[in-house]
């Protein structure tokens, strides 16, 4: 499933890197703790939080995330898109919850690292 | 991160990192005036000014294999989501001293954590010294390795039993404070 299937159903709006809604999504992963995210998201995943400083772009890289989806309509700090256009970064925004977001998610078919299989 | 004491566990690891031989932690928990202060000073390599103008960007590290550093970025943002902040001071060749602050009882201050893991992982695994100081309102418990060192000649820390007794130590010291 690519990312531009995920931000239209949940009508996500798309800050940055509008280029990269190709990119294929390999699973989610939601946690606002960035240390839990770095020990725990794959490349490709798509990464739900309601955090929005730089250092959640500095995270998506490290990891190769396909994007990050911002929730609870918090609005990303401008340095944040910033470092994100310049890193490729795709970031979507919502005014919905991180669990409804989830939710939606999931009815779509995208499933957490622990329920993906070794074999895809 | 869940633990405070992971923040302090990078913070000593980028001090050995640094070539420190000389580590001092100072963990202040001042009840009434509801702040916590973690203080790590070590006496490594420092940075340059133009190093340390960048330590609080995630897309800077000195290393080469990978392009971000997140350790001073998370650990500054732990510190701001709890009214606190981290202040970093440097002197190149005089070594690097981390201030983190933080409101006490905020929701979002974790825990101090495994601190006595933190401490034994970097005393038994290299020749650095550890200067430790827990201040919790009138309490403390503190200690050196120097003196230890000193006390047990040419007996390592890293004997089994001096190990033994190390972890007992600062176990029971910081069951002290509690």
């Amino acid at each position: 499933m690519k990312l531009k299937e995920i931000s239209r159903p949940l009508s996500l709006k798309v800050q940055t890197a509008a280029e990269k809604l190709d990119t294929e999504v390999t699973g989610g992963y939601a946690a606002d703790l960035l240390s839990c995210v770095m020990a725990k998201a794959q490349a490709g995943n798509v990464w739900v939080t309601l955090q929005g400083h730089p250092n959640i772009v500095a995270v998506a890289s490290l990891l190769n995330l396909a994007g990050v989806i911002i929730t609870e309509g918090m609005a990303p700090d401008p340095a944040t898109l910033e470092k994100a256009e310049e890193q490729g970064i795709p970031i979507l925004t919502t005014p919905l919850t991180t669990f409804t977001v989830v939710g939606k998610l999931f009815a779509l078919g995208v499933r957490g690292v622990d329920e993906i299989q070794p074999d895809g | 991160m869940r633990e405070l004491s992971l923040h302090i566990l990078d913070a000593m690891e980028n001090s050995l990192e640094a070539g420190a031989t000389l580590i001092e932690v100072i963990i202040e928990e001042d009840l009434a005036a509801d702040w916590l202060t973690i203080t790590v000073r070590d006496n490594g390599r420092g940075m340059s000014e133009a190093q340390l103008a960048r330590v609080f960007d995630s897309f800077f590290t000195t290393r080469s294999t990978r392009h971000v550093g997140l350790g001073i970025p998370l650990f500054n943002a732990a510190a701001e989501r709890c009214n606190g902040k981290l202040a970093v001071t440097s002197q190149p060749g005089k070594g690097t001293t981390l201030q983190a602050t933080f409101q006490h009882s905020h929701i979002d201050r974790a825990p101090l954590g495994d601190i006595e893991g933190t401490l034994l992982t970097i005393i038994l695994c290299g020749s650095c010294d550890v200067h430790y100081v827990h201040r919790v309102g009138g309490r403390e418990f503190a200690f050196h390795t120097a003196d230890m060192r000193a006390e047990l000649g040419e007996i390592p820390l890293t004997r089994p039993e001096v190990r033994h007794w190390l972890e007992e130590f600062i176990t029971e010291g910081e069951a002290g404070l509690r």
